[in-house]
């Protein structure tokens, strides 16, 4: 008798358990979101950064109740965050992993060689049956090379427009300083954005201003000595001097002017090197540095999201606050989709937010409203900063 | 305009090329004694400029004290890879040593990237000054850099032919089974070996941090490498082989990017370390002593 009360309480325990975190699943579903970037290796703070912002972003949208998903109950948004450690094959295989989880999103990467071979493995036509590549939406925060969204239909970036950036910024600088006539660029040759943004932007936006481009300066990311570079810089006697390339060596190559005596009448830097990198390793060097990007606590919005992801130990600049927004873009997506987030909709609810991102045709960020082009780039506002005293300050903000 | 340019080239070259040998001495000292290669050498280096710059940055100080802390914490560091990659490993197997500072290189790195997030550290500078002569240019702290090299080989060589502790170190590495027998510690030799490498290598990440302005992760890797390469020119062993092959690969990279550009210049380099290990595989100074 004794044993079959037992067996009978337990299972109406086990029942009644069961019964309410069933209840308490259906009010409150999980949706898995995945960032991913590099968290380890020489370019850690791009993944820091982003990881913070993706998790304040995430815990705000949770304590304002979270997203309404498509059968009307509340859904909690879950970040999970992989290291690509910003080579390409590891990016590739974490990839692979996220389309294999439950995960709807995967946010990133952070370096341009990582994302355009990472975009080649997915689908490239949406609802082209004979291509078996991977049919998981990627919205990337970091990776910045110009044009990288049209590999796939499934990649989507929240990046900002180089080109429209230092397009602005030559206009700008023609009309305030109408004698600064020529350039002289200096340019990481082995880093897939610097090079890019120096040829394919800098340099023709530059020419097609009006400036006389005076050649450029070649260096590699790893290089330590720059009394070559340098002296062609100062050879060239250039009035602006645009340096394309990441913080340690942008401060290498600033050092070395610096004790050659070149002293250009403007430096323009590399938009990824408007961050507390280059103020750390060169803030003396990089005083007055004029750098186009697409965050600074201008807006309360932007001021709020900075202090949140200072609690989450991380910095918010261009590229996180990318990271940031995407976040609230997908918060959107999937309520008006109508995301189920449940076990057996993950492919449905994938290509709901692949559609989803796909209508957008503009979303408001942090500084202001971006907008959406047909191949899934973004047009986001930007200003000029530059560096004062060891801080950046906001220069200028152009009418975008 | 074209001479200028090369003889500026050439000596920046030589006067950069001075950092490569400090790095040359440390890989190649630890070889001279143990016949083996520690991979982490520079990783420690740097490590070491780190911790001095970290200690320097909290307790104030002047520029100049990093070189001393650096050394010091490197000594510290030498002694550490020595217990940690050579102490318990069998040394009969050339492989294993490989691997373990393999290991602790990457180790190294990682906590280097993991303590300050990747990001370049602003070094302060030692030396200042540059020697302007028209067209040429001489930096001051390049040849404080190199007047260090030249200082760390005269004290090496003192400490190995003119000590005690030379003469067992020199045992060890000539007759290490002999040297026992006659009561000198093989362990005790090898580890103040680290030591001595170890201050030698902090000292020299310090300086190269103060002439290259910045700390960051990105040095160990080409350091390593260069470290390797002047070890080989040089001949395996050969503390002047060492200063010679380090200021011939900063002249050789200068001089390749000067006439073939920066993507270039690597290849031949390497191609100038091939050259050496066809035709002269035992280095500038290839040293004749063989390790029982």
């Amino acid at each position: 008798m004794t044993i079959t009360r037992l067996i009978a309480s337990s299972a109406v325990a086990a029942i009644v358990t069961a019964g309410t975190s069933f209840s308490v699943n259906a009010q409150e579903r999980e949706v898995k979101l995945s960032g991913f970037g590099a968290m380890s290796g020489v370019v850690r703070s791009f993944g820091i950064n982003s990881k913070a912002a993706l998790e304040a972003a995430a815990d705000e949208v949770n304590k304002a109740g979270g997203v309404k998903l498509g059968d009307g109950t509340k859904g909690k948004l879950v970040i999970e965050y992989f290291d690509d450690r910003c080579n390409a094959e590891e990016g590739i295989s974490v990839a692979r992993r996220m389309a294999s989880s439950a995960t709807l999103v995967g946010i990133g990467p952070t370096c341009s060689n990582v994302a355009e071979p990472l975009f080649g493995i997915l689908q490239k036509k949406v609802g082209d049956a004979g291509d078996s590549g991977l049919q998981f939406p990627v919205f990337t925060d970091v990776a910045i090379k110009v044009g990288l969204a049209k590999i796939s239909d499934w990649a989507f970036r929240n990046v900002p427009d180089e080109g429209a950036m230092y397009r602005a910024l030559f206009q700008w600088i023609k009309k305030t300083q109408p004698d600064l006539k020529t350039v002289f660029g200096g340019v990481e040759e082995d880093f897939a954005h610097s090079r890019a943004t120096w040829y394919a932007v800098m340099k023709e936006v530059a020419a097609k201003e009006g400036f006389e481009v005076k050649g450029e300066a070649k260096w590699l990311l790893a290089d330590t000595n720059f009394t070559n570079q340098a002296r062609e810089a100062r050879r060239a006697a250039a009035d602006i001097i645009a340096i394309s390339a990441h913080p340690f060596t942008t401060c290498g190559m600033l050092k070395e002017m610096g004790r050659q005596g070149v002293k250009p009448k403007l430096v323009i830097g590399l938009t990824s090197s408007s961050s507390l990198e280059t103020l750390q390793g060169c803030s003396a060097e990089a005083e007055a540095i004029i750098i186009p990007t697409s965050f600074a606590p201008v807006t309360p919005e932007a001021q709020a999201a900075a202090e949140r992801a200072a609690k989450f130990n991380g910095s918010l600049d261009l590229h996180s606050g990318a990271a940031y927004e995407n976040i609230a873009i997908l918060k959107s997506v999937i309520e008006s989709e109508g995301v189920m987030a449940k076990p057996d909709t993950v492919q449905a609810d994938r290509a709901k937010i692949r559609n989803g991102l796909a209508k957008l045709t503009e979303t408001k960020g942090l500084i202001g409203v971006s907008k959406r082009t047909p191949d899934r780039e973004a047009v986001k506002p930007f200003l000029f900063v530059h560096a004062k005293s060891g801080k950046w300050e906001v220069l200028h903000t152009p009418t975008n | 305009m074209l001479i200028v340019d090369l003889v500026q080239s050439i000596v920046d070259g030589l006067l950069f090329g001075a950092t490569y040998a400090l790095i040359g001495i440390g890989f190649t000292l630890v070889f001279g004694v143990m016949h083996k290669i520690n991979m982490a050498y520079a990783a420690a280096s740097v490590g070491g400029a780190y911790a001095a710059l970290r200690l320097i940055t909290l307790i104030g100080g002047p520029a100049w004290a990093s070189l001393l802390i650096a050394a010091a914490v490197g000594g510290l560091f030498g002694l550490l890879i020595y217990w940690l990659c050579f102490r318990f490993i069998p040394l009969s197997n050339p492989l294993a040593t490989l691997m373990s500072t393999v290991g602790m290189f990457l180790l190294a790195e990682e906590i280097i990237v993991h303590t300050t997030d990747g990001m370049p550290q602003n070094y302060p500078v030692v030396v200042r000054g540059i020697l302007d002569l028209g067209e040429f240019m001489i930096r001051g702290d390049l040849v404080f850099v190199f007047a260090c090299a030249l200082l760390a080989m005269v004290i090496l060589l003192y400490l190995l032919y003119r000590t005690k502790l030379g003469m067992a170190t020199r045992a060890v590495s000539q007759q290490p089974i002999a040297a026992q027998l006659v009561g000198i510690r093989l362990s005790h030799v090898n580890a103040l070996t680290f030591v001595v490498t170890g201050m030698l290598g902090g000292f020299a990440g310090a300086l190269i941090g103060s002439a290259v302005g910045l700390l960051s992760p990105l040095l160990v890797v080409p350091l390593t490498i260069k470290g390797l390469i002047v070890t080989v020119i040089g001949g395996l062993g050969s503390i002047p082989g060492a200063i010679i092959a380090g200021l011939l690969v900063g002249m050789a990279e200068n001089v390749f990017q000067y006439f073939r550009g920066v993507t270039e210049r690597d290849i031949y380099v390497m191609l100038l370390l091939f050259v050496f290990l066809v035709f002269r595989p035992g280095g500038i100074f290839s040293s004749t002593v063989k390790r029982d």
